[in-house]
């Protein structure tokens, strides 16, 4: 359980202390990159959640959506179109359902453990 | 599918699944950190921007106020520059007045050479009258100078000689018995006297009715009167 964490809070070191600028156009890309990321973050936790969890499939999903966002970003801006919107839409509404689950199989996780607290109790 | 492998080979499939997650995990904590970065980054950028801006701004603010501030001040000065000149023109008037004022004064003292349109006076003896006993009735005694000089000045001649010796402001006449004596100088008759100024203004002053030339003429003497267009006197010091 804390290694993720840890992971987490290195990688975020290591992205204050990177000192490289990239030009202006490709902030959008790192946008779109966030959310894919913290999309497919979530997602995982909600699949180890439901017990469905693939190796494959995460890292997969992780590389591959922010592969296709920052792809769709960059047809959209060379298109004129702002394609990138589709991306952080379709990863802002996956990204919610995926929190609203985690939420319920916390919830009734937590139910559980009440409902189970209560009987031992009495 | 998955929790059976997990189950059996534990030791190696977590570490696996660890070591994924760990990746996945770094990887987006450079990202979100790195984005997060960007954004300060440009944020403060855009804030140095406005800060200058808005500086910029100030700077031209207070530059217009104090373009506004000279130019009233140099209103003022210019003000003050045009009453200097007015009161200077007005002085340079005065200026000049005393100029001229100086000049007639220095004419007057006979320190600079006198030149310009003015009447001669010659006074003379008259003829020798047998008929009368004194001899002082018909020559030329100072007081008949004086009256002459005297008219002359007061009618405004610039400067006076006798028989060429200029007249100074502290000239002494005397009458030392057939000659007269001027600053130490014996002249005998004819006594020409020469004055430059206004020639008419001269010549009426003399003849005005019971004036000098009446009275001269009444004690028997000779006067000739002259307008001259030019007469040339030198200054004192030119004289030894």
């Amino acid at each position: 359980m804390w290694l993720p964490l840890l992971g987490l809070i290195l990688g975020l070191g290591l992205g204050l202390l990177t000192d490289i600028q990239i030009p202006a156009i490709y902030e959008n890309y790192l946008s779109i990159a966030v959310l894919a990321a913290l999309d497919t973050l979530f997602g995982g936790i909600r699949a180890n959640l439901q017990q469905v969890y693939d190796d494959k499939v995460f890292v997969s999903g992780f590389f591959f959506n922010i592969a296709l966002a920052a792809g769709l970003a960059f047809l959209g801006v060379h298109l004129g179109v702002d394609l990138y919107l589709a991306a952080i839409f379709a990863f802002g509404v996956r990204l919610f359902q995926n929190i609203a689950v985690i939420r319920r199989i916390l919830i009734s996780k937590w139910e559980e453990r009440h409902i189970k607290k209560d009987e031992n109790t009495v | 599918m998955m929790k059976k492998p997990l189950q059996t080979k534990k030791n190696s499939k977590f570490t696996r699944k660890q070591l994924i997650i760990l990746i996945v995990c770094i990887a987006t904590g450079i990202i979100i950190g790195y984005s997060y970065k960007l954004t300060k980054n440009h944020e403060k950028i855009n804030n140095s921007y406005v800060e200058q801006e808005e500086s910029y701004r100030e700077d031209l603010i207070e530059q217009q106020e104090r373009n506004k501030e000279l130019a009233e001040e140099l209103k003022d000065l210019q003000d003050q520059l045009r009453d200097y000149e007015r009161s200077f023109a007005k002085d340079e008037d005065e200026y000049e007045h005393l100029l001229e004022e100086a000049e007639n004064l220095r004419l007057m003292l006979g320190t600079i050479p006198a030149q310009g349109p003015g009447i001669q006076v010659t006074l003379k003896d008259n003829e020798y009258n047998p008929n009368s006993t004194n001899p002082n009735e018909y020559i030329v005694h100072e007081s008949h100078v004086f009256s002459v000089i005297n008219e002359l000045k007061i009618s405004g001649a610039e400067s006076i000689s006798i028989n060429g010796q200029r007249l100074k402001s502290n000239s002494y006449i005397r009458c030392n018995g057939p000659v007269i004596t001027i600053d130490g100088k014996q002249y005998p008759a004819p006594f020409v006297i020469e004055a430059v100024g206004d020639s008419k203004t001269l010549v009426s002053s003399l003849k005005i009715v019971g004036g000098v030339f009446d009275q001269l003429l009444n004690d028997n003497i000779v006067v000739t009167i002259e307008e001259k267009d030019l007469i040339k006197m030198t200054s004192i010091s030119d004289e030894t």
